[in-house]
């Protein structure tokens, strides 16, 4: 593991902001480039998305706390300066949009784009179940909140409260 | 439309918006969509929705798209950074607090405990948002045939293949996913205008 570098960090929030969509688009890559790094774990990105969605604000503001848990406040600005910088493109966009954006390339690359995220998005997201051989209990809680967010009738917040007090029942 | 709201004014609605906003995502959207329209009509259903479809090809987190793009349209660049302020700033200093508190209590069995259970649970929920992203998607693929439903579902299940298989740099995986979603939607264009021809 080579020590945390501020510069590098920085450009990595940014890089993975910026080829992505959506507030979690950004996951599949961090965890790739900070995991090789041995800058974060497993854990550090569990609990960064668990306290996103806890904190009001956009989804997106998970990074922030994993700007933290990584590296600091100094860590949670950083991430908070990259995830702005590239939303600003909207700008360059709504005025190219009148010549290009008809154009079936554009709207088939937009959507291929899209949809290799979801992709690799379900294999992060395998990753971040606890050890190699998965937990029975870990796994009912996955699909449990899988199907009660899928009635949209329960806010997230109930959810993961909710997970929280299995957690306490199931594991101690 | 509407002459430009007084900055106090502009920026109290994007705190309110940023402090409101739990669980992200569609609820927040929703949220701005009231305040701008309805509440404050600084601009139409019709052109919030133009702006949304513009968002959709920006990068990074859409909410703050959205939220730069209506900034700009009622109050230029000044605007653009009250309303990014207005949402951000308060959201994310509580983000960073309740970081901190947590590293502190981490440690404690029952903390530990109960976040073996929040973890599989937020895996759940990004289930569910890969549901939520996928579905619209697909919706416009059943309704252009067979194949683009097959290509669509090949690209996400390629992607899953070139990572976790392949073991692929994630960038690589996407570009290449955008690139032959775009060859395909440029050729099926490309024979629907040559069967209108003949």
């Amino acid at each position: 593991m080579t020590p945390i570098d501020p510069i590098t960090l920085f450009w990595l929030f940014l890089k993975a902001s910026l080829f992505s969509t959506g507030g979690t688009g950004n996951l599949p890559l961090l965890y790739q480039d900070l995991l090789t790094r041995g800058w974060a774990t497993d854990q550090m990105f569990a609990e960064a998305l668990a306290i996103g969605q806890l904190t009001p604000g956009p989804t997106g503001l998970w990074v922030i706390s994993l700007g933290y848990l990584v590296y600091g406040v100094v860590g949670s600005v950083l991430a908070a300066v990259a995830i702005t910088l590239p939303p600003l493109l909207v700008l360059a966009i709504s005025v190219a949009h009148q010549h290009i954006g008809g154009h079936p390339f554009v709207r088939g690359m937009i959507r291929g784009l899209s949809l290799a995220v979801i992709g690799v998005f379900l294999i992060v997201l395998s990753r971040l179940m606890p050890g190699p051989i998965p937990d029975w209990r870990a796994v009912a809680i996955a699909l449990i909140v899988f199907l009660l967010a899928l009635t949209q009738r329960i806010p997230v917040v109930v959810l993961l409260a909710m997970a929280a007090i299995a957690g306490i029942v199931l594991f101690r | 439309m509407t002459e430009r709201p007084s900055w106090t004014r502009f920026f109290r609605v994007w705190v309110g918006l940023g402090l409101q906003s739990f669980g992200g995502g569609t609820a927040t959207l929703y949220l701005i969509q009231r305040a701008v329209v309805d509440q404050q009509r600084w601009m139409s259903a019709e052109e919030f929705a133009h702006n949304w479809a513009m968002v959709q090809l920006a990068p990074g987190i859409n909410l703050l798209a959205i939220t730069i793009l209506i900034g700009w349209k009622i109050a230029g660049a000044p605007g653009i950074v009250a309303a990014l302020g207005g949402l951000l700033l308060p959201s994310i200093a509580i983000t960073i607090l309740v970081s901190a508190t947590y590293a502190s209590v981490s440690a404690l069995p029952i903390v530990e405990a109960a976040l073996q259970g929040v973890i599989p649970a937020t895996v759940g929920l990004g289930l569910f948002l890969s549901y939520r992203l996928l579905m619209p998607t697909l919706s416009v693929s059943r309704r252009e045939g067979r194949v683009s439903v097959a290509v669509s579902l090949a690209l996400v299940v390629g992607a899953m293949g070139a990572t976790f298989w392949l073991k692929w740099p994630v960038l690589l995986t996407l570009l290449l996913g955008g690139v032959l979603g775009g060859i395909y939607q440029w050729g099926s264009a490309l024979r629907l205008s040559e069967a209108s021809d003949t």
